[in-house]
């Protein structure tokens, strides 16, 4: 690759973007202008709902004792309010006289009355105190005994009021403070009057002691919404540019125009990624900045108005400089994801359609972290973005031992993804029918037609995620529909009927349909024959690790009570069945049927793309997937990518079939010995795991077997070097 | 110079399944020579001129550019080439003259030679008035311009042209044709695309008749018209293209994908 290409493609798209004022109004205005605004109203508001009195009906209000006083010309005393602003913005309209409910028969038409007055808006609450409230107040603080039944609907006074409402929520949150501190000070002036001390209704107090540090109780907000707002302004920012750069140039008709220059494909997403990545990092700085100078002054201003710190503080700015940091990874990874989808587009407007689904797969990552009780631990730091935000919050509320202890997962798993993101950008470069993609019309009945028709010899990348998808419906429509068996003929019924029917059926049947020769489809030939020992000590040699990394993956996902719960009964109902059974149902069946259609049908399709690694990766993870629960998933995908290198290596379904069953059948036998936990020690780990690499060093050395689209793809990334004219 | 050997091209289009764009064509174009592809819209000849230029990937056959193939050598077979096509736009927020220089640093030009050749293709071409303007407010004539100097900044032996004309007033269109002469006249190797027959019989040293990805004729102007008797290239055409259709009809050819398509 020519970085001098780069830099120069690099530049000339900078200065292109620099030069559209759509670009530039969204990029660096609209920051500029949005937060200030939406500080400025979102005070108005605050200031508004703070300001706003509420409008209160009381009810039975003569029935009020004399002493203590709660209403005095109409208004609550402020002794009992929160404060002098409550006092004066709780209006109160007394409703001396009026029938309160409370007798037999009208209390259904009195709810109803109230709710009305509400709903009207007359009034925001209804406060109403009983018939003889004051009178039963006062014989219950002279000792009057224990309070009957009857009495004490009488000492209860309501509180009517819409949840719904926001001033109706604030209206009862006031009077309920009132009433409560009204309450205590009559118990307090009845303890008084009867000489008891006022520890006799409060025997101990609770003191409460936060051991957070200020600043970081103060950070504490900043530490979950800041990640957010950047991470969505990186997405954002570098979607519209790489829309432009892409499906934009693809309509104006230039893209085709640089492809003719001696740019690489490489060169030219290079140089446009780092365009996107430029302008995702502006964005999401400058509403980063902007929003923390808005916070910051808006932080200052209400402090100064309430003359105490609130307990949010203003950004800190650590927490700035954290995020610059952690920008540079994920910009790169949006801006691939980004430059991957807009080239795909066919035009600006096709591209701004792609962004919702983006969001749909970006936004749950980045709430995740919000959601409470989510925290950094190994198993959440290996979750795309997810991972750092939360490594991200760590360091910005201080916790600097914890971060580093996750920060290489955390990273990693982002540059993982993120170079599979680049490398998913350039193959749509690659891929002339992403590039010259045109308006055809499409018609259901023509497609269905032409798969049929004019099929090739193996399935194309479509329908192998046909395939795929069409398992994983019926697993999961099948899963939702059955109900677990009581007896173990059932399990092992239903379990044969799902591989078979679900699994094997569709692949069987879309071979034959949907290509010329299902046989080769399949990979329904000999191996190497010595391929055959290879496979079975394989799966022999790597089980240790594999029940291992199955325990590692429990450790870090622990199953939920549940699920685990749900499981339990499944693992009793097993150990009742007989072993043979057992390896027919869950080891020969699985590893014919799953064999067939993830290393045949959709590992073949999905060679098309003429990446076999990534091709490999994407049957493992569709194989994982259909496990359902997601510590069987990830180990399942781990397993599943040995599987395909089997395959695509020895070009043959059997070694894998072979592997799977051994493997299966493993796991089933170690389930009933004794115990299984103890089987495997370290150095058997090790050991097997030195054989297992041994094995497939042998398999690596065998002959290559390349689809037409993997020879062509070779070609586009080892051309040979080009001259330099002078 | 060029030289193409049973040059094959199918996709696979979501409405229509597998297409044959190309179905084996070969032709050689030398220095100094037009070589004009002469088709009705959908003959396969942007597709053909796409593979020479390396934006495409055959599906089968062979191709070189000055030596290099298309295929195994794409990075040195766009050095060798200059490509021009209705199809290749200018950028709107560039001017004319950072336009070429960009491409001129792409092919890798010092800037003093850069310069220089800019200076002189603006004189030549006229575009010294367009030097600032940017690609959104020129004319199409203006662009055209702006897309043969980007093509030629970096004096490629290969020139081609496809469709270069459409779109384009008389005028304009007559002004691209006598520099397309002009670059013959240079010794470049051209290969011209059109659909208009006068543009073909004025220009063009050989000619390709192209329909539904096969040549139906190729030689000079006059073996061609003198070989099928007729007097003037659109008749010659037309009665190609019809024979052609009747006998597609009726099954008569076998692509590669094993029927007609």
């Amino acid at each position: 690759m020519k970085w001098l290409n780069v830099k120069l493609i690099f530049q000339r798209e900078v200065r292109d973007q620099l030069r559209d004022r759509r670009t530039m109004f969204t990029i660096f205005v609209l920051p500029l202008l949005l937060y200030p605004l939406m500080g400025m109203s979102m005070m108005q508001v605050a200031q508004f709902l703070r300001e706003h009195p509420t409008k209160i009906l009381v009810l039975g209000a003569d029935q009020l004792p004399a002493e203590p006083q709660l209403i005095e010309e109409n208004r609550f005393l402020s002794k009992y309010c929160l404060n002098q602003d409550d006092a004066r913005l709780l209006e109160l309209t007394l409703g001396d006289g009026e029938e309160t409910g409370y007798s037999k028969g009208k209390q259904a038409s009195f709810d109803q009355r109230m709710q009305a007055v509400i709903d009207r808006g007359e009034f925001d609450a209804v406060l109403v105190f009983p018939p003889g409230f004051g009178r039963r107040l006062a014989d219950a603080a002279a000792g009057a005994g224990e309070v009957r039944p009857p009495q004490a609907d009488a000492i209860r006074p309501r509180i009517f009021y819409n949840t719904t409402k926001d001033k109706s929520r604030m209206a009862h949150d006031r009077i309920s403070y009132v009433l409560r501190a009204w309450r205590e000070h009559m118990v307090a002036a009845t303890l008084a009057r009867n000489k008891l001390p006022a520890l006799t209704t409060r025997p101990f107090q609770v003191e409460y002691r936060d051991v957070a540090p200020v600043a970081s109780r103060r950070a504490a907000v900043w530490s979950k919404v800041l990640p957010f707002v950047v991470l969505i302004w990186a997405l954002t920012g570098a979607f519209y540019p790489a829309i432009d750069l892409c499906a934009g140039e693809k309509e104006r008709g230039t893209l085709e125009t640089l492809l003719c220059s001696p740019a690489g494909r490489n060169e030219i997403v290079f140089g446009k990624l780092a365009t996107v990545m430029v302008f995702s990092m502006a964005t999401a700085l400058l509403n980063l900045l902007v929003m923390s100078g808005t916070a910051t002054f808006a932080v200052r201003q209400l402090e100064a108005s309430a003359g105490q710190p609130l307990a949010i503080g203003s950004p800190p700015l650590s927490a700035i400089w954290w995020l610059v940091l952690a920008l540079i990874p994920l910009s790169a990874l949006f801006s691939a994801l980004a430059l991957g989808i807009a080239t795909f587009a066919r035009s600006a407007k096709e591209g701004q359609y792609y962004l919702m689904p983006l969001l749909m797969i970006t936004l749950p990552l980045m709430m995740l972290p919000m959601l409470p009780g989510v925290e950094l631990d190994l198993g959440t730091s290996l979750i795309p973005v997810s991972g750092v935000m939360l490594l991200l919050r760590a360091l910005i509320e201080g916790e600097y031992a914890r971060a580093a202890q996750f920060t290489l997962p955390a990273m990693g798993v982002t540059i993982l993804c993120c170079h599979f993101a680049i490398r998913w950008a350039i193959d749509q470069f690659n891929n002339e029918s992403v590039l010259f993609r045109e308006g055809e019309r499409w018609r259901l009945d023509l497609w269905m037609k032409n798969l049929i028709s004019q099929r090739e010899d193996t399935p194309t990348f479509a329908a192998a995620i046909m395939c795929g998808v069409l398992i994983l419906m019926m697993r999961f429509f099948s899963s939702m529909m059955a109900s677990t068996p009581g007896h173990w003929q059932g399990f092992v019924t239903s379990t044969l009927l799902v591989q078979i029917a679900f699994i094997a059926t569709p692949a069987l049947l879309m071979s034959i349909m949907l290509t010329r020769r299902p046989r080769r489809t399949l990979l329904l030939q000999m191996p190497h024959p010595a391929a055959i020992p290879a496979a079975i000590g394989l799966a022999v040699a790597l089980h240790p690790a594999v029940v291992k990394m199955g325990e590692f993956i429990s450790w870090l996902y622990p199953m939920s009570a549940e699920t685990t719960r749900l499981l339990e009964p499944i693992g009793a109902m097993l150990n009742e069945a007989p072993l043979s059974v057992l390896l027919l149902a869950m080891a020969l069946a699985p590893a014919i049927c799953e064999e067939l259609a993830f290393r045949g049908f959709i590992l073949s399709g999905f060679r098309h793309m003429g990446h076999r690694r990534s091709a490999v990766l994407l049957s493992a993870v569709f194989f994982g997937v259909t496990h359902g629960i997601l510590q069987q998933s990830i180990s399942a995908t781990a397993v599943g990518m040995v599987l395909g290198y089997l395959a695509v290596q020895t070009g043959s379904l059997l070694p894998c079939v072979l592997f799977h069953f051994t493997h299966n059948s493993l796991l089933l036998i170690a389930g009933r010995l004794p115990n299984s936990d103890l089987i495997y020690d370290k150095t058997t780990v090790v050991l097997g795991t030195l054989a297992a690499v041994s094995i497939l060093l042998w398999v690596r050395s065998l002959p290559k077997h390349y689809t037409d689209e993997e020879k062509r793809q070779g070609v586009l990334e080892h051309p040979q070097p080009a001259p330099v004219i002078k | 110079m060029i030289h193409v050997r049973e040059l094959t091209k199918s996709y696979t289009d979501m409405a229509q399944g597998r297409n044959v764009a190309l179905a084996g064509i070969s032709f050689d174009v030398m220095p100094g020579q037009i070589y004009g592809l002469l088709g009705p819209n959908g003959a396969g000849k942007t597709t053909a001129l796409r593979i020479l230029s390396t934006v495409l990937q055959p599906s089968g056959g062979a191709a070189t550019v000055n030596g290099y193939n298309v295929v195994t050598q794409p990075a040195q077979v766009r050095r060798q080439l200059g490509f021009v096509s209705a199809n290749t736009a200018v950028y709107d927020r560039m001017t004319g003259w950072e336009m070429v220089e960009y491409f001129g640093r792409l092919y890798g030009l010092e800037d003093d030679l850069l310069r220089n050749r800019m200076e002189v293709i603006f004189d030549r071409l006229q575009m010294n008035d367009i030097r600032d303007v940017l690609g959104a407010k020129m004319s199409t004539g203006m662009q055209q311009k702006v897309s043969i100097a980007r093509a030629i900044v970096h004096d490629p032996p290969v020139l081609i042209f496809d469709e270069a004309t459409s779109g384009l007033d008389v005028l304009v269109a007559r002004a691209l044709m006598g520099t397309v002469s002009e670059l013959r006249d240079q010794g470049k190797c051209i290969v011209f695309s059109t659909h208009i027959m006068r543009e073909a019989e004025r220009l063009c040293d050989k000619i390709a008749i192209m329909h539904r990805g096969r040549f139906l004729a190729e030689g000079a102007l006059e073996e061609l018209l003198e070989s099928r008797q007729e007097n003037d290239l659109e008749e010659l055409f037309f009665g190609l293209i019809s024979q052609h259709d009747e006998r597609w009809l009726a099954g008569a050819f076998e692509t590669p994908a094993g029927r007609n398509e």
